[in-house]
């Protein structure tokens, strides 16, 4: 090619490729949520002139235009590969893809958050719990199970090292080989609840529950979840298939949302753009699940983050009452005005990504 | 606004030229002027009185200066003291408050303020002006709106590169355009954007991951440093390159800012090819001014001295600026009496690597927040404390980043701008060129979409 023809082609292209990619988003229809990301997207802002000389407006304006991007996913897609492939690096914002499955490093342990997770379970064990029966486990996120060798991992021994330590007076309820990484979604940080008959069972047995029944359960295939971490990478892999288990015991159950002040089922099917909200309506600060077909009177605390959502179930069967309580998101200082601590069985269960972070109030 | 983003890129950019080259040119400067201070308010909406008030200050004080001839000297003063006043107040204040407080009893309270982007940039662009047309080398401008429009000049506004007036005096009356000058433009801008999301930003990632880590190995503290000194060059030169690359665009020609600085065989040519915009203003309006080296000894030493430790305070109201301006002012001091000479002997890798050695520990220092985590980092390097050499992490990471950090070195070279010009692979140069380029847009926007808003590192100077 010569010189004058490929300065023509540079500058008419550049030209061109600007005004189209310009005129395209002009054009475009602005979307309201990402299905892949998960989230609102940004839209155009209320422009005033105190919020324009305040700079809201162009912060604003910088995030609609990024996040109303025409084929923004494809885009995210390409820079995914890129790094990925081309530059070949491990991951891609703290995320990989290993044999069609998606992970997110958890790296490194915080020790110090670790500690506070663990100081707050303590506090409330002392302030609220006493002389009672209290149980804990800890659940390893999915990483742990990954055998290669080569993307970083906390060290889960030290995690565990810490929490035994600090909770010697409780009972530690240790489910870790009773999990294996099919047991987690591929495009999700979550377990599976259908595969959770081994957890559940261990911890009846550590909980000194008598009455175990081998109960059956119906497990109907809920359609496919595109998981948390199915649009955070942007790499193409199958999104997953959901279950749920149900039997008589869980259809007939009743769950209060305190926080909505409403009464439900354990399986909320309205459509909530995270599939896994099917679980006891998803986050919440405060839920209790009741029973009527218990045969005792027994009841059941939870001090648990999401991964509860989906075990709860499967443990109502022991129960006449399960309440769920999730300190990201209400106060501990709180728990006595709502809840009357008697001889509840106690259960804290919390992730290893939830204890390594500082979020327990 | 910044460069590497949606809403310039695919916004302000394509209006902005569309409009430009659609008006007759002796409008061209007036929609220059609209476009730049809309730039500049979209960043900046509460400081744009400042830059306006100051171009209005510059303006006067220019008239004033070239016509009454007797007073001049007086109305140059006055002018830059108010002009580097206001540099002053925004940027030091709370420096100058903080020292203070350090040693008196009765403390100042600080004042709230936030530093307004650009204000190194086109403060010094007006002192230039100012010194300029005192001296007759630049003739005054009477038209305000021209004033206005150099001083305020998107391409260059933000993160420079410092354009004196007499590099575009003749360029602001009258410029050409043609489609060589546009291309060149466009391949600057695109070459400049790459270098600053796919190499400094991810540069910068790494960074932000190894400062967030409590790893201790000598890896590590290699992995920092390297990465950090390889992003700053990536980031600046490449805003730098973008910057030229709009104004060719615009059809202006703005001096180059950075030779491969990297490749120098001392500290003397590193300064000669880094920043040269500024290493050359300090040269022409603080050095020489002071006698430069044709004065005794010891106020040769002097000079030297102010002007490295106006270059480190340039770079930030803090000890650690100080302390890097310092430490290249004494290099430059012993490369100029012994160590020159004996460079100049000394086989060119050793050269460069004496160099690289000096350049990386100055930027740890220009990292560094205080003295022991400078001298952690330095340290580091050396394995002092008895670290060890891997860890699992570092390793991780040098092979995370082991290709991109490959691409910053050979990046750093004229190895392939030497292997583009060869003659031979000209015509296939031209016909992979376009394609190279469209290539680095996709990439580019793609990691813009990915990521967040990453202001430029420079952003604030």
């Amino acid at each position: 090619m010569e010189d004058k023809a490929r300065n023509v082609v540079i500058s008419i292209g550049f030209i061109v490729i600007l005004l189209i990619l310009f005129l395209a988003n002009i054009l475009k229809q602005d979307q309201v949520i990402s299905i892949t990301e998960r989230r609102k997207l940004e839209q155009f802002p209320e422009i005033t002139l105190k919020k324009t000389i305040d700079g809201e407006v162009s912060k604003s304006i910088e995030k609609y235009a990024v996040d109303q991007f025409i084929v923004r996913d494809t885009f995210r897609g390409i820079k995914s590969f890129f790094s990925i492939n081309i530059l070949r690096q491990k991951d891609n914002n703290g995320m990989f893809e290993k044999n069609g499955a998606i992970y997110k490093m958890e790296y490194p342990l915080k020790e110090e958050n670790v500690n506070k997770s663990v100081d707050k379970i303590k506090e409330i064990n002392e302030k609220y719990l006493k002389n009672m029966k209290v149980y804990y486990a800890i659940i390893p996120d999915k990483n742990y199970y990954l055998k290669e060798d080569e993307h970083l991992k906390i060290d889960y021994n030290r995690l565990k090292q810490i929490a035994l330590e600090k909770l010697e007076h409780m009972c530690y309820i240790d489910i870790w080989d009773d999990l294996e990484l099919n047991d987690y979604y591929r495009t999700d940080l979550h377990w599976r609840q259908e595969n959770l008959q081994k957890v559940v069972k261990k911890i009846q047995t550590s909980m000194e529950n008598e009455n175990i029944e081998e109960l059956n359960y119906i497990k109907t295939n809920i359609g496919k979840f595109y998981g948390t971490y199915y649009g955070q990478l942007g790499v193409n892999v199958n999104p997953d298939e959901m279950y749920i288990l149900t039997n008589e015991i869980i259809e007939n159950c009743k769950t209060y949302n305190y926080e909505k002040e409403e009464i439900g089922t354990i399986y909320d099917k309205s459509n909530s753009k995270d599939k896994y909200d099917i679980y006891l309506s998803g986050a919440t600060p405060l839920i209790y699940i009741e029973n009527p077909n218990a045969n005792d009177e027994k009841e059941l605390l939870i001090f648990r983050d999401s991964y509860g959502s989906s075990l709860a179930p499967l443990l109502i069967q022991n129960y006449r009452k399960i309440t769920l309580i999730d300190l990201r998101y209400m106060s501990s200082t709180l728990l006595d005005n709502y809840i009357e601590f008697k001889n509840q069985d106690v259960l804290f269960l919390y992730s290893t990504l939830v204890l390594n972070q500082n979020v327990l109030k | 606004m910044i460069f590497a983003s949606i809403t310039f890129l695919f916004y302000f950019l394509p209006i902005t030229l569309v409009i430009y080259y659609m008006v007759p040119n002796k409008l061209k400067n007036i929609i220059l002027l609209i476009a730049s201070l809309l730039f500049y308010f979209y960043g900046e909406p509460k400081y744009v009185w400042l830059m306006i008030s100051s171009i209005i200050i510059t303006y006067i004080f220019g008239i004033l200066i070239d016509k009454y001839k007797k007073q001049s000297k007086l109305f140059l003063i006055v002018s830059i003291v108010t002009i580097v006043g206001l540099l002053m107040y925004f940027k030091y204040i709370n420096f100058i408050i903080e020292n203070i407080n350090s040693i008196v009893s009765n403390k100042i309270h600080f004042i709230y303020i936030a530093l307004p982007i650009g204000i190194s940039f086109y403060i010094f662009q007006m002192v230039s002006y100012l010194i300029d047309v005192y001296r007759g080398e630049a003739k005054v401008q009477k038209n305000i709106l021209k004033v206005a429009m150099y001083i305020s000049l998107f391409p260059q506004l933000i993160a420079g590169p410092i354009v004196r007036y007499t590099t575009i005096e003749e360029q602001i009356e009258k410029r050409n355009y043609t489609i060589e000058k546009f291309s060149l433009g466009v391949r600057r801008f695109i070459i400049g954007l790459g270098k600053k999301v796919l190499i400094a930003d991810v540069l910068g990632e790494l960074n932000t991951i190894l400062l967030g880590s409590n790893e201790t190995s000598i890896l590590y503290y290699w992995l920092y440093a390297i990465s950090g000194m390889l992003q700053i060059y990536f980031d600046f030169s490449g805003y730098s390159d973008m910057a030229i690359g709009l104004g060719k665009m615009l059809g202006f020609e703005f001096l180059e800012n950075f030779n491969y600085p990297y490749i120098a065989t001392s500290i003397t040519d590193f300064w000669r090819r880094w920043h040269i915009s500024l290493s050359t203003w300090f040269r022409d309006y603080v050095y020489i001014p002071l006698g430069g080296n044709k004065v005794s000894n010891i106020k040769w030493l002097r000079n030297l001295l102010i002007v490295w430790i106006l270059t480190g305070l340039w770079h930030g109201a803090a000890w650690n600026f100080v302390i890097w301006g310092l430490y290249f002012g004494i290099l430059l001091i012993i490369e100029k009496i012994f160590l020159g000479k004996i460079l100049k002997k000394t086989p060119k890798i050793l050269a460069r690597i004496y160099t690289l050695l000096i350049v990386m520990i100055s930027f740890i220092i220009f990292n560094g927040d205080n003295v022991t985590i400078i001298s952690q980092n330095i340290g580091g390097l050396f394995g002092v404390n008895n670290i060890s050499f891997v860890s699992k992490e570092s390793l991780y990471y040098l092979k995370s980043y082991f290709i991109i950090i490959l691409i910053s070195i050979i990046g750093s070279t004229p190895i392939l701008k030497n292997i583009a010009s060869t003659k031979k692979i000209h015509k296939f140069i031209n016909c992979i060129e376009p394609i190279f380029l469209l290539f680095i847009l996709i990439i580019s926007t793609s990691y813009i979409i990915d990521g967040s808003f990453s202001p430029f590192l420079y952003f604030r100077f």
